[in-house]
Formats: structure tokens, sequence, C-alpha cells
């Protein structure tokens, strides 16, 4: 490609990178996102809160409660209810609250997978606006605004840390706990290829795991564990089969004299 | 009667609105939902679910909220689907 054309390309991209809507973090909730991310080894989530005046000008991050593994993360139904009951007796509207989700992803890509846009889709196709913001690990963002009225469009967004903006210092104990109320941190292991592996592989969900005790651990080693009997009782419901290893292994071997 | 409805949907509601007596669960929440599909909801009366033929009261406070809000890797979404 000639110099002239790769300019002129250049050129429309940073023209078409200045169209773009953005979204803004105040240095607070910019610091509180990473901090979260920062805090296990597994994917999180939560919801933006913004200004009032400002609707994409994010000044918290909350989460709630959700099962996390490296690669995925699911929000519990209630605590997403309990958080919307919250921000409505707190005086905020759901349009500061409820339209921006979040949530990292571990490796280094931030584009989003089938899996997040289902859900963009299926939770926030109905919304009037609604914003899919995700942080990699390794640093880099992706954020859309997707208008579900009139003439309905979707757009990438510019992110941006807005250092103009006044900003209260770093809060870690009180992330530290959100944290620790909020995530229950998964081991996940990816299904094999071959069926008959995958059939009784699947998903093997191992409930905190030691290097998330060793996270949290290294985060705070005086604070107490969170103890919501609920939620953990939520999990002993509602968790996926945990195959012990001999299962696994008498499973194998009982399916390897099925013939084909 | 009135009571107090939260619903991110359409442009979003967090106020009283004013309700026939008699309206149930699932008559509310067809009439305040764009897309009414009960399964991608969680809909709550007084912070507690509720089966869909419960019949509001005045001063209820219901909340609609969405359901299964997931994320995942690239990669994990292709072993998982």
């Amino acid at each position: 490609m000639s110099k002239k054309k790769r300019t002129r390309k250049s050129s429309r991209r940073r023209h078409r990178r200045s169209e773009r809507p953005t979204i803004r973090f105040t240095p607070y909730a910019w610091a509180k996102l990473l901090y979260l991310r920062d805090a296990g080894d597994t994917e999180i989530g939560g919801f933006a809160v913004t200004s009032p005046d400002d609707l994409l000008l994010v000044e918290d991050v909350c989460l709630v409660r959700q099962q996390c593994t490296a690669v995925t993360v699911e929000f519990d139904d209630a605590s997403v209810a309990d958080f919307y009951d919250e921000q409505v007796d707190a005086g905020r509207k759901p349009e500061q609250f409820g339209r921006i989700w979040l949530h990292t992803h571990p490796g280094a890509s931030a584009e989003p997978s089938s899996t997040d846009e289902e859900t963009f889709n299926r939770c926030f196709g109905s919304v009037e606006w609604a914003v899919m913001f995700i942080l990699a690990k390794g640093g880099k963002s992706y954020a859309r605004l997707r208008i579900n009225v009139g003439p309905q469009s979707t757009q990438e967004m510019n992110v941006e840390v807005d250092y103009s903006q006044p900003f209260d210092a770093s809060n870690a104990a009180d992330w530290r706990r959100e944290f620790k109320t909020n995530i229950r941190q998964f081991r996940w292991r990816k299904s094999t290829a071959s069926p008959v592996e995958a059939a009784c592989d699947g998903f093997d969900f191992d409930p905190v795991s030691n290097t998330h005790e060793q996270s949290l651990n290294r985060l705070d080693a005086g604070s107490d564990q969170s103890g919501d009997e609920d939620w953990y009782d939520y999990f002993s419901f509602n968790s996926e089969p945990l195959f012990l290893d001999w299962e696994e292994e008498k499973c194998n071997s009982l399916l390897s004299t099925i013939p084909g | 009667m009135r009571l107090l409805c939260i619903n991110n949907d359409g442009a979003g509601f967090a106020d009283y609105v004013d309700v026939t007596e008699g309206t149930t669960v699932r008559q509310f929440f067809e009439a305040h939902i764009v897309t009414p599909n009960p399964a991608n909801y969680l809909i709550r009366v007084n912070r507690q679910p509720v089966a869909q033929d419960q019949i509001l009261c005045d001063g209820d406070r219901i909340s609609i909220t969405p359901t299964k809000i997931e994320g995942a890797t690239g990669a994990d979404s292709m072993v998982r689907r």
C-alpha cells in the first residue's frame, strides 16, 4: 500500500474515532474497576453508576453477587434485583445504574464473546439505550453503545478517564469488602474435544480454589470472610454438577467399553 | 390504588403508578414491559419473588429486573455453545 493511501486510511480512522461517543470514568471509578479486576483470578462483572447530569460519566462501579470462573461470570438474579432496590432507595433513576454493564476478561482481548453479545441483546435489548463495557486484564477496553429507540443503532465508544472530575481517594478496604461479599470464584476446566470425554467432563466447578484464597489473603490478611448463609445455600443448590476425579475416571472407563 | 414500580425497560422507571384494583402481577408485567417474556425477568413484590397470578395491593413495591446476566471470553463461549 502506498504511503498516500495509508495516510488517507489512518486519517479516516482517526476521523471515525473522533465521531464516536465517549464513555468517561472518574479516576475513582476507574481505580476501583482496576482494583476489582485484579483482586482475583477470574472475570468479574458489575454495573456502572453514573452522574445524573451525564449518563456516560461513570462515578462508581458496583458489584452484585456472582459466580465467576477464569473465563465466565454469571450474576445472581436476586442480587441484581437487590441492587436495583438499593439504588432506587438511594434516590437514583434506573438510567443511572442499570444501563452500563461492565465485566472483565482475564486475557489480553477485550472483544465481546458470543455469550456477551447474547446477554447484551437479551437483557439490554429492550431498554432505550445501554452500554456493554469490557476491560481486559491486559489493559485493553471495549465499549459499545446500543440505542434501541428510533432508528436503532449500535456504535463503538471511546473510553476515557476524566481527570478533570473531582475524585475521592482510594478506598481499598471497602472495595475489598465488596469483592469478598459478592464474588464467588470457581475453577473452570475447559471441555475436551472428544464427545465421549466431553460427556464426562463438561464443566467442572470447584468452589473457592486455593488460588482465590491466596488472592484474598494477599489482599487482606485479617479481615472476616463474608458469612452470608443464603449465598452459600444458593450455591449448594444451583452450582453445576461437580465430578470428583475418581468419578470421572470411572465414567471414562465405562464409556470406553461402548463400541464406536 | 398506587404502587411503586422499578423497571429498567424502555426509558426506565422508578416511580409510583396507579393501577386498578384486582390487577395481577402478570397483567401488570404485560402492561409495562416492551417485550414481555417472563423468562427474561425476575419479578418481585416487596422484594419477594411472586406467582404471576398474585393480586397487587395498594402500596406494593414491584420490581422487574433482568435475569441471567452472564459474560464469557470468546474461547469459553465456543466450548459452551
